[in-house]
């Protein structure tokens, strides 16, 4: 990530909107299994970034719920695939979109965990089912694959398109030097790569509304905790209430 | 090759319009009877116009067509034995539909007739003449995915409940009225019976079977019908590779009684996608694509229109191969008897809560 450039994206978006809080994004803290940056206010205090639940996709998923465009959620059907060391921070948002998306908190999950990979049901305190697969195994410099599916009573939504396979994107640029894909969603951050994007939105958002910083802290103590538990269920071979 | 004389008993499984037309075309057969198991069903099988003579008894069929040499069994659950045994008694071979039975004595019935009577049982489990899965199996053979990590199947469909009844009722579904846990007012014998396909092709594709499963439900699309249709199931085999299968009715449908187009009202009516991670790569398939789409008649909505269903020319090519060279078909029930014990593994999950052996 270009912290430098971020955060002077970041300045930016703070004078433009009028906003007084202050602070700096900055390298999460070794053995953090959440987002790589996390937001460093200016008195010192750290505050954990959960940059998805500002992921545009995901805020649009959810207002269909909360709109009633969806009615009576049974099931939500997560897929995470990207090139990483280790699939727990993949774990990590997924878990968490799945308190966020299905709006209620993981009761209980059972893992079976095989090299990079994983793949869990979980089990929501309204009685909801979520799936979640991840790997990490996907080949160096593959792009990320991931697909959110919710399934109600009334309605299916979906941030992937009906049969297909893979994310699309907006530009397909096919030249002599081959084919490149280009899928730019913010213009006030035009140039910077989607996670750069996603954090220093959700940067933004917490020092525009600074009482976020306590709830994403302690989401992110409640979801780290429920990686570690899915880690266990596999050795286990038990479900775990979380 | 002698034309196998073969017949279509009961007509009331979801499946069977799909053999009509492989039943007609293909030259290797010769279909001269179908029976159907009630009224209801003859006057279905009636519109399709197949122009051949069906009959509301099978005695009545054998009895009129005693050169009759193989039978699809088109019928719900709990039907199969009663009608396996009037096959077996007669010499003819057996077309199986996917579930033989979920009850382990009855299974164990099935397969002394079969071995007494010396005849062909072949399970019908379509995936394995799709090209995609031809496809899927050759590149795992290739090494070039590594040692098999992880494999996410889906097999999700919209619910046949409306236009094959049965399949709602827990007795012919499952075989009898087991509640699916404590307190929860569904019984076995929905989803999860109309999808063995994912629990059977991890065998082929792995080459193992299966260690032990967990699988949950949720709440159901369809809160009038009594059995479940949102479950997951998730395990390992006993070489390690992890598995999440969804064979969910989470399409949901028009209540049409005859399968007709607008029969969707998601656009994609059915779908078996495979995710497959081993060390060295990753695939992906959507064993029902390219589609073509469209938003036309009868309810202008986007819709999934498929391209090809081979899959039965592929399955009864094998079933009149095995009957005229004596031969064992893939799926014969020995080999499909771990499928069904890791369905009634999932049931018994859904039941306690804890994963199952298998």
């Amino acid at each position: 990530m270009k912290l430098k450039e971020m955060n002077e994206a970041l300045q930016r978006l703070r004078d433009k909107y009028a906003v007084k809080a202050d602070g700096e994004i900055v390298a999460a803290k070794e053995g953090s299994i959440g987002n790589a940056a996390e937001l460093k206010f200016a008195d010192g205090t750290v505050c954990k970034l959960l940059p998805w639940r500002k992921e545009r996709r995901f805020i649009e998923l959810k207002n269909l719920i909360d709109n009633k465009i969806l009615e009576g959620v049974s099931t939500l059907r997560f897929m995470n695939l990207k090139a990483a060391a280790c699939i727990r921070p993949l774990l990590y948002r997924e878990l968490d979109l799945a308190a966020f998306l299905g709006e209620a908190e993981v009761a209980s999950l059972f893992a079976t965990v095989n090299g990079k990979t994983a793949n869990l049901i979980v089990r929501l305190a309204d009685g909801k089912s979520v799936s979640i697969e991840c790997s990490a195994a996907l080949p160096p410099n593959a792009e990320p694959i991931d697909k959110h599916e919710i399934i109600a009573r009334r309605g299916v939504a979906c941030d992937r398109t009906v049969d297909t396979q893979v994310p699309q994107a907006s530009i397909y640029e096919f030249t002599a030097d081959g084919e490149k894909r280009y899928t730019d969603t913010d213009t006030e951050l035009f140039g910077f790569e989607l996670d750069e994007i996603l954090t220093i939105r959700a940067a933004y958002a917490v020092l525009s509304d600074p009482s976020l910083a306590a709830q994403w802290n302690a989401i992110d103590a409640n979801v780290t905790a429920q990686v570690q538990n899915a880690l266990e269920s596999d050795k286990s071979r038990k479900p775990v209430c979380c | 090759m002698k034309p196998v004389k073969i017949a279509m008993m009961a007509l009331t499984h979801g499946h069977t319009r799909k053999y009509y037309q492989t039943l007609r075309d293909n030259s290797k057969l010769d279909w001269v009877a179908s029976c159907a198991a009630d009224q209801r069903a003859k006057d279905v099988y009636e519109l399709y116009n197949n122009g051949v003579p069906c009959y509301l008894s099978a005695e009545e069929m054998f009895a009129k067509h005693p050169d009759i040499e193989a039978v699809v069994i088109a019928s719900a659950n709990d039907q199969h034995l009663k009608e396996m045994k009037l096959c077996a008694e007669r010499g003819v071979h057996i077309l199986s539909m996917k579930i033989p039975t979920f009850d382990p004595k009855e299974y164990d019935e099935m397969i002394e007739l079969v071995d007494k009577a010396g005849i062909v049982c072949q399970i019908e489990l379509e995936m394995h003449y799709n090209p995609v899965v031809k496809r899927l199996q050759e590149i795992i053979a290739s090494g070039k995915l590594g040692k098999l990590l992880s494999i996410q199947m889906t097999n999700i469909t919209l619910s046949p409940v409306w236009a094959f009844p049965w399949q709602g009722v827990p007795e012919a579904s499952y075989g009898s009225r087991v509640p699916l846990k404590k307190g929860d007012s569904r019984f076995r014998g929905g989803a999860l019976c109309d999808h063995p396909h994912i629990f059977d092709l991890i065998r082929w594709l792995t080459g193992s079977d299966f260690d032990y499963v967990y699988s949950q439900v949720a709440p159901n699309l369809r809160p009038d019908i009594e059995v479940e249709d949102m479950i997951l199931a998730s395990g390992k085999m006993k070489d390690g590779t992890s598995f999440l299968f969804d064979p969910s009715w989470s399409r949901l449908e028009e209540r049409l009684a005859v399968p007709a187009p607008g029969w969707e009202i998601f656009p994609k009516r059915m779908e078996v996608n495979v995710t497959i991670t081993g060390e060295k790569g990753t695939v992906m398939c959507d064993c029902f694509g390219p589609n073509v789409y469209h938003n036309g008649a009868p309810n202008d909505r986007y819709t999934v229109q498929y391209t090809y269903f081979d899959e039965w020319i592929g399955l009864i090519d094998e079933f009149v191969d095995c009957i005229r060279n004596h031969k064992q078909p893939k799926i014969n029930l020995r080999w499909h008897r771990q499928t069904i014990d890791c369905m009634n593994a999932c049931y018994k999950s859904v039941e306690s809560g804890l994963p199952a052996n298998v």
